[in-house]
């Protein structure tokens, strides 16, 4: 649809594209990324023809773009920019239907029936009938953009050329505007180019993507290309973690701000406070740990501070929490059958890294770990701490002859792990590692001792 | 259902403004002709006018003085200040849309100076060309009118690739600026009567013209109104902004081209034969676009009406406040258009604010 041969253009004597290729096939959606400065306003120019191309070719729908007329470009391609200042007090039906201007014939052009038709269609597709007589300047940024792609639909382009379209919208209306536009091009086959600015919107939406620096693309494909952190880093000089979104199999990418970089250490020792009531028990960090766990509230990998055991049984265990001031959003928590007074806590120092675990344990059928860590885990270091936990326990179960009655009920076990994320980063933590071994060793100790009181009270 | 209803209650609203408009002007016409020192009755006026047009020769039983009066003296002057009005109230409406700028008037670029330059050229050396005779000086002040046009074109053209507004606006001011400062400096240099003749000339007047002025504007007018008609889906895409036009495929060069070119001549002619006339160019545009919005389709020629009757209307002022003698024209249009363009910005401020 969209064909760029060894293009150079750019204003005045230094060119600021420097021979790109490009193609976008009909009926896809291609994002074009960078940062300021790199060239994405000035190709998008050279495509409409405001700038002139020094060398090389441009076609749309297998035309050379210097051979065609305004009117025939118009009609192939339209336009939708940042939002446009309106002069005079022009309606939104008026504007619209301006679209039309390169479809209308004669002297004294007047919108015929025809025009009028597609008009009322794109209205409707935009939802903005109901604004059809007001004033552009009295609604509001959002609506204002659907207004200026209700216009551009009505020139009932081939290709839709998009700069930076969602700029000054909010979440609501910058999504509003990109699921319209997604579903033109599912629905109508129509093809969008568009200069995004957010890569986490781009990932979502386009096809496939282009990442241009300096005038030249480092690299054109699918929008999984954005897993390359380092690229990303070299591109936009920021620190980006690429994760996959949560319920979209598409990469997000997460930005560092250069104040958490450097590390601030605490004392991890100094660093809780623990507090115990008759039905409840809290662990309160001054810092956010970095935890994974199977927790009621708080479960998978997360950055929590509070962590709480309520005995139950008791139906709702966020009123709980409300009830003891804890923010859920911080916390992890749990219900639990056992007794909480017969907690153990053990706080050791293996091979240079301060530990501290809880256990609860109830009349050995439920175990409850949680295991706070002195250490900076990579996420496969989490999994991998997590595994050596798990295995300490069967290990000490089956030492203890308990096989049986974990089998019966594993399912409510709760294993937590937490960590400071302080110190230099461990990429493996797996039960032959000397962090795994130190897992192990705390998780085994603990439970243990629990049991050893359990058989005490009860002999 | 309301869907079909809105637009067809929106196209006989801008019906009956023109039927309005138009009905305005024959009024003020009527008026125009029958109001004087010397009264002739409304039938006798048409009576007059309609055999006149279609060549009778049933006027027997008319007194000859009446006949005069009518066909040579009152009749031009209301064409010609209709046909005045019109030009500079089309002229101001595609300035302000061209340029995008409310405040615009015919003025704005400058040709008005050129033409009033070579005006009060003839005026001072009393120059008659050869052939020319009585027409001299609107046919120099044209003239003029169009080399300040191509020196304003040259200007922007050196300093700016794309026509840009802001450089068309501003090589206008220094053109008009420099012709000013020469107008200036040739009433400094004249001598009592020619002087006066000058201000005269330049507060402006429609008296005294004869059907030669209207032979005169009217090819300019035509030519100028149909090239601003025939470009008002440019003007009003032009209120995108100039890449937003580019978008839709208006070729946004050529289409500024042309309604520079037509607002010119418009603006150039009216100068010519009557003097640089003031504010009906910026107020009436402003009134129109008011009432029927701000499409140009309707703007334009509606702007040519009503601003065409406005005129009339302020001749007749002219002419009857100190009767016998004649007030300059530019006053009338001036005591009027500044409170009324005064009231407009107020109204328009207070709109605002309860809109928003």
């Amino acid at each position: 649809m969209i064909r760029v041969q060894k293009l150079v253009g750019g204003y005045t004597h230094s060119p600021i594209i420097k021979g790109l290729d490009l193609e976008v096939k009909k009926g896809e959606f291609f994002a074009l990324l960078g940062p300021n400065g790199s060239g994405k306003t000035t190709l998008f120019k050279l495509i409409t023809g405001q700038l002139p191309i020094n060398s090389g070719k441009v076609s749309i729908c297998g035309k050379e773009i210097s051979t065609l007329s305004k009117l025939e470009k118009a009609k192939k391609m339209a336009v939708l920019t940042q939002e446009v200042q309106v002069s005079f007090d022009y309606t939104v039906e008026e504007i619209i239907s301006l679209g039309r201007y390169p479809h209308q014939k004669g002297i004294f052009k007047q919108l015929s029936k025809k025009d009028r038709k597609v008009i009322e269609e794109v209205m409707e597709i935009t939802q903005i009938s109901e604004f059809r007589t007001t004033q552009f300047r009295l609604i509001s940024g959002g609506e204002k953009q659907r207004v200026l792609l209700a216009k551009a639909l009505a020139q009932e382009p081939e290709i839709l050329l998009l700069d930076e379209p969602t700029n000054h919208l909010d979440i609501k209306h910058t999504f509003q505007m990109l699921n319209l536009l997604k579903e033109r091009q599912q629905t109508t086959g129509l093809t969008i180019f568009a200069i995004l600015h957010d890569l986490n919107v781009a990932s979502l939406y386009a096809d496939r993507v282009a990442l241009l620096h300096n005038g030249s693309f480092l690299e054109i494909g699918e929008v999984d290309l954005l897993r390359k952190e380092s690229q990303l880093k070299k591109v936009y000089e920021v620190k980006v973690k690429s994760q996959s979104h949560p319920t979209v199999p598409k990469p997000q990418l997460l930005m560092t701000p250069s104040h958490f970089s450097s590390n601030r250490l605490f004392n991890f020792d100094d660093s809780y406070k623990i507090k115990q009531g008759e039905d409840y028990l809290h662990v309160q960090f001054d810092q956010p740990l970095r935890t994974i766990s199977n927790t009621e509230v708080g479960a998978g990998v997360q950055w929590l501070k509070h962590f709480c055991q309520f005995q139950g049984p008791h139906s709702d265990i966020q009123q709980l929490m409300t009830k003891y001031s804890l923010p859920h959003e911080q916390a992890a928590g749990i219900m639990t059958a056992v007794k909480l007074e017969e907690m153990v806590m053990i706080t050791k120092v293996i091979e240079d890294i301060h530990m501290m675990v809880i256990v609860t344990e109830g009349a050995g059928k439920t175990i409850n770990i949680m295991l706070y860590i002195d250490a900076h885990f990579t996420d496969g270091a989490l999994v991998d701490g997590y595994m050596s936990a798990v295995e300490a326990k069967v290990k000490v179960l089956h030492d203890l002859h308990y096989s049986q009655t974990i089998a019966a009920v594993a399912s409510t076990d709760i294993v937590l792990l937490a960590l400071t994320q302080q110190g230099t980063k461990i990429a493996c933590a797996g039960s032959g590692t000397v962090v795994g071994r130190a897992i192990g060793q705390m998780v085994y100790g603990a439970i243990k001792e629990s049991f050893s009181k359990y058989i005490e009270k009860v002999h | 259902m309301r869907n079909s209803s809105i637009p067809k209650y929106l196209n006989n609203k801008i019906g009956w403004l023109y039927v309005i408009s138009g009905g305005l002007l024959l009024g003020i016409s009527l008026l125009g002709l029958f109001y004087s020192s010397v009264t002739v009755t409304v039938p006798t006026i048409l009576h007059i006018i309609i055999d006149k047009t279609l060549n009778m020769g049933w006027l027997t039983n008319i007194a000859k003085n009446e006949e005069m009066i009518i066909w040579n003296i009152r009749l031009p002057r209301v064409l010609l200040a209709f046909c005045i009005g019109a030009s500079l109230a089309l002229a101001g409406a595609a300035f302000q849309g061209l340029l995008r700028n409310p405040l615009a008037d015919p003025y704005t670029i400058g040709v008005s100076s050129g033409a009033s330059l070579g005006a009060v050229l003839v005026l001072f050396f009393q120059v008659s060309i050869v052939g020319l005779g009585s027409f001299t000086l609107p046919v120099v002040a044209i003239l003029f009118g169009l080399i300040s046009l191509l020196i304003v074109f040259g200007l922007v053209r050196l300093s700016s690739k794309s026509l840009a507004i802001e450089t068309i606006i501003l090589a206008g001011i220094i053109v008009s600026a420099f012709i000013g400062a020469l107008v200036s400096l040739i009433i400094s240099l004249s001598d009592r009567e020619s002087m006066t003749q000058i201000i005269y000339w330049l507060y402006g007047s429609v008296g005294m013209r004869g059907w030669s002025h209207i032979q005169l504007i009217l090819p300019f007018m035509l030519i100028g109104s149909f090239i601003l008609i025939s470009h008002y889906r440019e003007l009003n895409a032009l209120a995108l902004g100039e890449d937003a036009a580019d978008h839709i495929g208006v070729d946004v060069r050529k289409g500024k081209t042309f309604v520079l070119i037509g607002a010119s001549l418009l603006t150039g002619a009216a100068v010519a034969v009557s003097g640089s006339i003031g504010f009906v160019g910026l107020v009436i545009p402003h009134l129109v676009r008011l009432i029927t919005g701000p499409n140009h389709r309707h703007v334009l020629p509606l702007s040519m009406l009503v601003g065409g009757s406005f005129l009339i209307l302020a001749d007749l002022m002219a002419r009857t406040i100190i009767a016998p003698k004649e007030l300059p024209i530019g006053v009338i249009t001036a005591l009027i258009g500044a409170p009324v363009f005064a009231l407009l910005l107020i109204r328009e401020r207070f709109g605002k604010g309860a809109n928003k």
